[in-house]
């Protein structure tokens, strides 16, 4: 590169490897490094165990309450499941096999699970997976003939009415899916949750039990409700808490047969302090920071064996919860920063070797590269609204900064009175290149949620969980999963009246009627609010369905018990019922914003403003994929776009915000949750775009969408500034009906080099905090590093990329999301 | 006299520039220019009136351009399309034709008003970096009444304001504008006049002396004097020692030199130009001895 280019730190790093140099964070993070060592680049290996002991425990007890059947199994899987201690490991508690490696959860897929473990074991591809024969036939012989029939996906496939079925899914059955309306509920357990961590630090499962046991005496025995909803809620508990305690007990014995055996003095004395940390927690309180480290991992992994959490169980705010020990642990001189630094990277290379395996063909498109995001959260506001920053947020910081892996994902909560030392950070990782801290804005969270109903200190104590979202952990009380919508197949309809260029003369939407026989650009508008309506509404069925439908199929007896509402009201996390004292905060999916604001743009300005643009060429070039029409395609490519600060795309956009806003206020109340808007694709900006045909913005057929609420690819022009500033303009600030709104930069490393470059980029964030913007994220790297990388993949192979509130590496992604990626505007300054 | 009417020709306006000045900034780009450096890595700037120019690599070759001229004045040609310059009148129906925008004009006419307007876009920004406005060109002196138009109606919206420029306009032009500036760059490219007439077709005892005159006049105003060091002309240690010693002894705050580069050598083709340097390279490593030279001077250890 020429002296013209600035690297990123990763790039440099990857750069010196090809020169034979070793990373230079290995000396001080040994002990990650050689874990990563003995995975790095594996494919991840199917464990079947938890799928088999599920479903064993399940068989015995049909016919008993969900949440105590669910418990039983907890139990069952505790007390049978292998228990491993990794070598170099501080922490013990993994829920499967040694390497990379992923759990298998047949309450969601048993019925087609050993059809996909065969495909998988011979597809191959840009993120493969190791599927044992063995394996398959277990699961052939064992779980799917038991779940046949009984699954979430199956029930949920009968319950749609025909009309959300069609748009969901492309086969009767409900497995393939079709991504017009699609659900993506079917294919975890509950949307992405957060445990409360400092209950099981402060106050351990013992005092949770006793708590419930309590309870349990209090109980009217003549009371039918407390017979038939409380009892077996305060029995679930009960089992749940024996079951994590015995499952850490088991630990303690392992670490200390191993460190019977163990020659090496160092590492026996390691085995037998984890052995006393075993012990105690997560039974009792713990006493120091090991112990907590401890407490919170045996948790957040027993969580992983309850259900599959959307994007994996968050860990919280750890700079929080840690803390207190922390500073206790400092102040007693009995540990030293190197030593926490020790522990949190044996929290990310454990975390980096599960895998959120999907076996559903949606799931698999949504949340491409062996996605997971197990989001740590940092920074932000206390309870009473002080900054929260301290110095473990800081250490944090420095873990990641020197990690070699994309996990887990980091968000750092901005404010107002965020310190200048906090941003400064914030923006030498972000600098590192790859792709986290995601920001998260207090300014916009904070008020917003207030509007919705949330409690004061609640939303102020809010934090990061799973992409773009927010968790409150003792006040949020619904975790139904949620589906999205497909923008660009909206405008679609409008034009082919109801139909779209895929699925030819089937009508999928409305038919508002032949596109040529509008006079006005008005006319046209009404016809998309028709179309669009139309896609709210069945969304909304989709929701509400989903909801009811859940509870007859999950139960979360460890996420409840760590609630305080769900033990206050002995009620399951996943209850349809209203848990008093909650608030139910769901959301729909908005896919391929941008590309949809672009296209209504082009057509109003082209057809009806300039009439440069005949309705009727229009339509003909579609037909053709603009085939033989590149002056036309031209001509509305350079229609304004979302993205530049220019009002006459971003009206357009504020003014479909406006419209799903005034739809979701309307529509929300009686369905007695928040079904707010998002606009977060992750990934699905690929699959929904190959639904749908070209595009009056000039996108061609089955191309991406724009993703999140970024502007579309090569759209933005004018600079990340008025990138920032289009999104303000296209949000309707008198309506909390918006969820989270995703938006990607991508930085050229020159753009931000240096000290100064840093102190620009701290700059930047702050006009982000300004602005009320929802989320922001960042790519620093050259567009060169990645064509690099899809050319010679070997050499790349630990090279990380920014995908949508998730980091993954680049060569892990199918070609299409490494092309998305690479198209995605690199903002370089001149 | 209205500032805000006040019309002149820019050629850009540049959002979040992070490297010309404190904070983040939008440049304005005044087209004109009265050097002619033959490195010039912004051809488009040199004229003062618009340029209508020529883009190969969007151009689709559909003759929407030739088909609407009146006067005749392009053809299609083995080059591409070419302009004859003595039959068009710059009317630009060729420009609003292109459906690609490979027809395209460099330079449009704005009001002070339009350009800080624009500017204004992103106070937010500069509010948080000490950031705002720079003026810069071609030579943002080349237009004198809309550049002091530009910097009293910028100095009325409270936003802070910088200039780069090569200091060749009148002396009084130079501190009206000094007096306006919060920052000031200014170009040097060497010190020998008949070098300096043979590189960039002027001489520079005017530069110089303008420069001298801000300092006596503005002690406080920031001054950041800036070399570009190019192949052949001036990358040498005499040269550079000696314009390091000049921004020494006039007290800038920074000097700072400029490698070259070929990125304008597109533009040149879009112009219809000859790129005039060919293919010669800044050797890295001679430009960080410079480097290391000039912050040795300004430092006073050499």
């Amino acid at each position: 590169m020429s002296c013209c280019t600035a690297l990123s730190v990763q790039e440099q790093i990857l750069q010196e490897k090809t020169l034979g140099k070793e990373n230079p964070n290995r000396e001080n993070h040994k002990r990650l490094f050689d874990i990563l060592d003995t995975f790095n680049g594996m494919a991840p290996i199917i464990d079947v165990d938890r799928a088999r002991l599920f479903t064993e425990s399940m068989k015995q007890t049909e016919g008993q309450p969900l949440n105590l059947r669910w418990a039983k199994a907890l139990m069952h899987i505790a007390k049978n499941i292998p228990v491993y201690i990794d070598d170099h490991q501080l922490l013990a508690g993994r829920c499967g096999t040694q390497g990379r490696y992923g759990i298998l959860y047949p309450e969601l897929d048993g019925d087609f699970m050993a059809d996909s473990l065969a495909n998988l074991a011979n597809a191959g591809g840009a993120a493969p997976i190791s599927v044992s024969p063995e394996a398959v036939a277990i699961v052939r012989d064992e779980i799917t003939p038991y779940w046949k029939g009984k699954t979430f996906h199956e029930d949920l496939s009968r319950s749609l009415p025909p009309e959300s079925h069609r748009l969901a899914y492309n086969d009767p059955h409900g497995i393939k899916a079709r991504f017009i309306v699609s659900e993506n509920a079917s294919y975890r357990s509950s949307q992405q949750w957060v445990l409360d961590y400092a209950k099981v630090i402060e106050r351990g499962f013992a005092d949770i039990k006793a708590e419930a046991q309590a309870k349990m005496n209090e109980l009217d025995p003549l009371s039918p409700m407390d017979t038939v909803k409380k009892r077996p809620f305060l029995e679930a508990v009960i089992i749940t808490c024996d079951a994590i305690v015995l499952w850490a007990h088991r630990h303690a014995e392992l670490a200390r047969a191993k460190a019977e055996s163990e020659t090496d003095p160092v590492r026996k004395a390691e085995l037998l302090a984890m052995a006393e940390h075993c012990e105690r927690v997560p039974e009792f309180p713990a006493r120091n920071f090991r112990e907590a480290v401890q407490a919170q991992w045996f948790a957040q992994m027993f969580s992983r064996l309850e259900q599959r959490t959307g994007t994996i169980i968050g860990n919280g705010r750890i700079d929080q919860y840690l803390y207190p020990l922390y500073k206790q642990d400092k102040d007693a001189g009995i540990i030293t920063d190197d030593d926490v630094l020790e522990l949190l990277d044996c929290m990310w290379v454990g975390m980096a070797q599960f895998t959120d395996i999907s076996l559903s063909p949606g799931g698999m498109a949504t949340q491409e590269g062996y996605a997971h995001w197990e989001a740590v959260t940092i920074g932000g506001q206390t309870r009473d609204g002080r900054d929260a920053t301290n110095e473990l947020s800081y250490l944090v910081l420095k873990s990641r900064q020197a990690s070699p892996m994309p996990y887990p994902d980091l968000a750092a909560r901005i404010h107002s009175r965020s310190p200048q030392r906090f941003l400064w950070e914030v923006a030498e990782t972000i600098k590192v290149g790859q792709g986290y801290p995601k920001l998260f804005n207090d300014e916009e969270i904070i008020p917003l949620h207030l509007a919705k109903g949330a409690n004061l200190a609640d939303i102020m104590d809010y934090t990061a969980s799973g992409c773009a979202e927010i968790r409150m952990p003792n006040h949020d009380t619904m975790t139904s999963s949620s589906g999205a919508i497909n923008l660009g197949a909206s405008i679609e309809m409008v034009l082919r009246n109801g139909r779209m260029a895929k699925y030819g003369d089937e009508l999928i939407g409305l038919e508002t009627g032949d596109p040529c026989t509008f006079a006005t650009w008005e006319d046209f508008w009404q016809a998309w609010c028709k179309q669009m309506n139309n896609l709210l509404g069945v969304s909304y069925v989709n929701q509400y369905v989903i909801h009811h439908l859940r509870s007859n199929h999950f139960a979360g007896p460890l996420s409840s018990c760590l609630h305080d509402l769900c033990m206050a009201s002995c009620m399951d996390l996943h209850t349809a019922e209203k848990i008093p004292g909650g608030i139910d905060i769901g959301f729909v999916d908005l896919i391929g914003f941008g590309t949809l604001v672009d296209s209504l743009t082009a057509v109003k300005k082209c057809v009806y403003d300039d009439k440069t643009v005949k309705m009727e060429d229009l339509l003909k070039a579609l037909d053709a994929d603009f085939e033989g029409y590149e002056v036309l395609r031209l001509r509305l490519s350079h229609a304004p776009k979302f993205g530049n600060n220019d009002m006459y795309a971003d009206s357009i956009g504020q003014a479909v915000d406006r419209f799903t806003q005034e739809y979701a206020h309307k529509y929300s109340p009686e369905t007695g949750l928040h079904i707010d808007m998002r606009t977060v694709s992750v990934t699905a900006n690929v699959p929904h775009g190959k639904e749908v045909g070209a595009l009056p913005c000039g996108r061609k057929a089955w191309q991406p969408f724009s993703d999140g609420s970024s502007p579309a690819h090569g759209a933005d022009l004018k600079g990340p500034t008025q990138s920032l500033i289009s999104n303000y303009n296209t949000k309707n600030w008198d309506y909390h009906e918006r969820a989270a709104r995703l938006l990607n930069i991508k930085f050229s490393p020159k753009c931000v080099e240096g000290d100064e470059g840093t102190e620009k980029l701290v700059s930047f964030i702050r006009v982000f905090c300004d602005l009320k913007l929802w989320h922001l994220q960042f790519n620093v790297i050259n567009r060169e590093t990645l064509l690099a990388a899809q050319a010679d993949p070997k050499t790349y192979r630990n090279l990380i990329v920014r995908i949508a509130g998730y980091s993954a590496y680049f060569t892990e992604l199918s070609r299409d999301l490494q092309n998305d990626l690479i198209n995605r505007t690199e903002q370089a300054s001149i | 006299m209205n500032d805000a009417a006040e019309k002149g020709i820019v050629f850009n306006i540049q959002a979040y520039s992070v490297h010309d000045g404190p904070g983040i900034r939008t440049i304005a780009f005044l087209k004109g220019c009265p050097l002619k450096c033959r490195w010039c890595s912004n051809p488009e700037s040199q004229r003062h009136a618009p340029d209508i120019c020529w883009n190969d690599t969007l151009c689709i070759g559909c003759g929407s351009c030739i088909e609407i001229c009146p006067r005749g004045a392009l053809s299609r040609t083995e080059q591409g399309i070419v302009r004859s310059r003595e039959r068009c009148d710059d009317c630009g129906l060729c420009v609003k034709a292109c459906p690609a925008l490979a027809m395209f004009v460099y330079g449009e006419e704005k009001t002070v008003q339009q350009v800080l307007d624009d500017v204004e876009k992103d106070s937010l920004f500069y509010a948080r970096s000490s950031g705002g406005l720079t003026l810069s060109g071609g030579e943002a002196m080349a237009q004198p009444r809309f550049a002091l138009a530009l910097l009293r109606e910028a100095k009325k919206r409270r936003l802070n304001r910088a200039m780069e420029t090569c200091a060749l306009c009148t002396e009084e032009d130079f501190l009206a504008a000094a007096s306006l500036l919060d920052y000031l760059f200014v170009d040097v490219k060497c010190l020998d006049p008949d070098k300096h007439r043979e590189f960039t077709g002027v001489p520079n005892e005017r530069i110089l002396s303008n420069i001298r005159a801000v300092r006596e006049a503005f002690p406080d105003l920031k001054l950041h004097i800036r070399t570009p060091v190019i192949p052949g002309v001036n990358d040498n240690a005499e040269e550079i020692a000696a314009i390091a010693r000049f921004a020494r002894e006039v007290g800038a705050h920074q000097y700072e030199l400029l490698a070259y580069h070929k990125m304008g050598e597109n533009k040149y083709r879009f112009l219809g130009m000859e790129y005039p340097m060919g293919d010669v390279k800044l050797d890295e490593e001679r430009f960080n001895e410079l480097k290391a030279l000039a912050a040795d001077i300004m430092a006073g250890n050499a």
